[in-house]
């Protein structure tokens, strides 16, 4: 692989989102048009000035890149479909990231968008007898791995439930979230058990909507915003041993995976950037269910195992903490589109580098990461810079 | 309507060849690194140590509960057709090896991580002509 200091550094120019919720009468195409709309606006840039599109989405069927493109205008620019479960959204981003950082295009458009199925989504990424068994309830598969987490580490459901009302709370100040709403500790634990121990409010909602970036090589930039540049984009997809109940696999007893795929990820992206998670400012990190945050929060290496719920307490990760977290209320708030989420984590992070975030701004951010993990299983790591 | 056959959910992930006629999930063991694994890997490869170095075993009866959780809706997509609340999760057997399996409970409150659980193989649901279709699940055995 060629280093990246050896490649073209990458300009994120743009950044557009949706106000997500649900639209009965709206498509996928209408929020991914409308998020082009947004980001050519943001950048300052026309659509002609598009060299190549990567769209990610997981429930839309076949071209539904096109779909929304053809809202804009088909200017014969290739346009690449890209499912990755809920990291779709991220892999289009790292996609249009490599054909900008080994030049063969200047000018490459990300999107992310999904108009969800309504109820707990119907993953189909197992095997049939798997599905009939009715092993694809994803929040069973997390409240799995939540019940191990406690006996690990001592951890407990009001310890989750402390991740949704700092989501939450967060949320309250983000536009285009789905929930503007804060919520107590006595309204998550008095929602209705989803799968033991989790309740709804320690599921995140889903949500229509989409976002859209744009990616582009520092003499094409067209704006005056800050510059926000890509300091890595890594992804992992799968590590042999490794339990990830919602990707379909089980822990290997005999032979663990030595490192998971969330810090696999981390590690690399932590290499090529050239520093460490005492480097990063501000951290959008993948809360489907409200107790991964607090182990995706320790295997990014933010903090030591069993160490998150403790620190969360202490609001270490709050807007004015030492890491703040999901400051845009996470997918807790924002909601799940799957193909967006990755994307909408992305603009979160530029808003905050570009000193944009208004009531959420974290003062004097210079470094951002979003992770983003999905079925499959899959990993990505992306860390932006000022 | 109402003949009453047993069906398998799936064939091939459970035995009832042994002497007493009990029951034993079918699995893969690599005859270079040891690595067991479950459903059986029907190309014989090793996932592992990548040989082509497996071979056929039968899996103990009884392990250890190592996570559960009881699901309290319809799952999705509507590939599942058994009753809800149901509960699902993982055993780890003594021969080192972690199987996720539906769970089968009087009262779901007998799960408990770290208890003891057996192979049982039960009913999931009835199919539209009468028959049962079961699956292997485990069931904790209590003190």
């Amino acid at each position: 692989m060629k280093p990246i200091s050896e490649m073209r550094e990458v300009v994120v120019s743009g950044i557009g989102l949706t106000k997500w919720g649900f639209y009965p009468d709206q498509e996928w195409y209408d929020f991914g048009s409308e998020a082009i709309f947004k980001v050519l606006e943001d950048a300052e840039m026309e659509w002609k000035d598009i060299q190549a599109a990567f769209c990610g989405s997981v429930y839309q069927g076949t071209g539904s890149g096109h779909q929304a493109i053809k809202e804009i205008g088909l200017t014969g620019i290739p346009v690449v479909n890209v499912e990755n479960a809920c990291s779709s959204g991220s892999s289009a981003f790292r996609l249009a990231y490599q054909t900008v950082a080994s030049e063969l295009y200047d000018v490459v458009l990300a999107l992310g968008m999904e108009k969800m199925p309504r109820g707990p989504i119907p993953s189909t990424a197992f095997r049939p007898w798997e599905l009939a068994s009715g092993f694809n309830v994803q929040m069973a598969n997390y409240a799995n791995e939540a019940v191990e987490y406690m006996e690990k580490t001592g951890a407990t459901v009001e310890d989750f439930s402390r991740v949704t009302i700092k989501n939450r709370k967060n949320g309250a100040l983000n536009p285009y979230a789905r929930y503007q709403k804060a919520v107590t500790m006595e309204e998550v634990m008095g929602s209705r058990m989803v799968a033991t121990p989790l309740r709804l409010f320690h599921c995140c909602p889903l949500a229509d909507g989409a976002g859209a970036v744009i990616l582009c090589s520092h003499d094409r930039v067209k704006s005056r915003k800050r510059t926000v540049t890509v300091a890595a984009s890594v992804l992992t997809s799968g590590v042999y041993g490794e339990q990830k109940l919602g990707g379909g696999t089980v822990l290997s007893l005999k032979n663990p995976a030595p490192i998971g795929i969330a810090e696999l990820s981390a590690k690399e992206a932590y290499e090529i950037a050239g520093y460490g998670a005492e480097g990063i400012d501000v951290v959008q990190v993948y809360d489907t269910m409200a107790p991964s945050e607090l182990w995706d929060i320790e295997n990014l290496g933010f903090c030591k195992t069993g160490e998150a719920p403790v620190l969360l307490k202490e609001g270490v990760f709050d807007i004015d903490g030492r890491i703040p977290v999901n400051t845009d209320g996470g997918l807790m708030s924002r909601g799940h589109p799957l193909g967006a989420t990755g994307i909408a984590q992305i603009c979160e992070i530029v808003s905050q580098l570009r000193g944009e975030a208004g009531a959420r701004q974290v003062k004097g951010a210079k470094i951002g990461l979003t992770h983003a993990m999905g079925a499959g299983p899959n990993s990505s790591v992306t860390i932006l810079k000022v | 309507m109402g003949n009453g056959k047993k069906i398998p959910l799936k064939e091939g992930l459970w035995s009832t060849q042994s002497e007493d006629g009990t029951p034993q999930l079918i699995g893969s063991k690599c005859e270079v690194c040891g690595e067991h694994f479950f459903p059986k890997k029907e190309k014989g490869w090793c996932i592992y140590c990548q040989n082509r170095s497996l071979s056929d075993v039968t899996l103990s009866r009884e392990g250890k509960i190592a996570s559960f959780s009881v699901v309290m809706q319809q799952p999705g997509g509507g590939f599942y057709k058994g009753p809800v609340p149901f509960s699902y999760g993982c055993v780890d057997l003594p021969e080192g090896i972690r199987i996720e399996t539906l769970f089968s409970t009087d009262e779901f409150s007998e799960l408990e991580v770290g208890e003891s659980a057996e192979l049982v193989i039960e009913k999931i649901y009835a199919d539209d002509e009468g028959n049962e279709v079961v699956t292997f699940q485990f069931k904790p055995i209590k003190n």
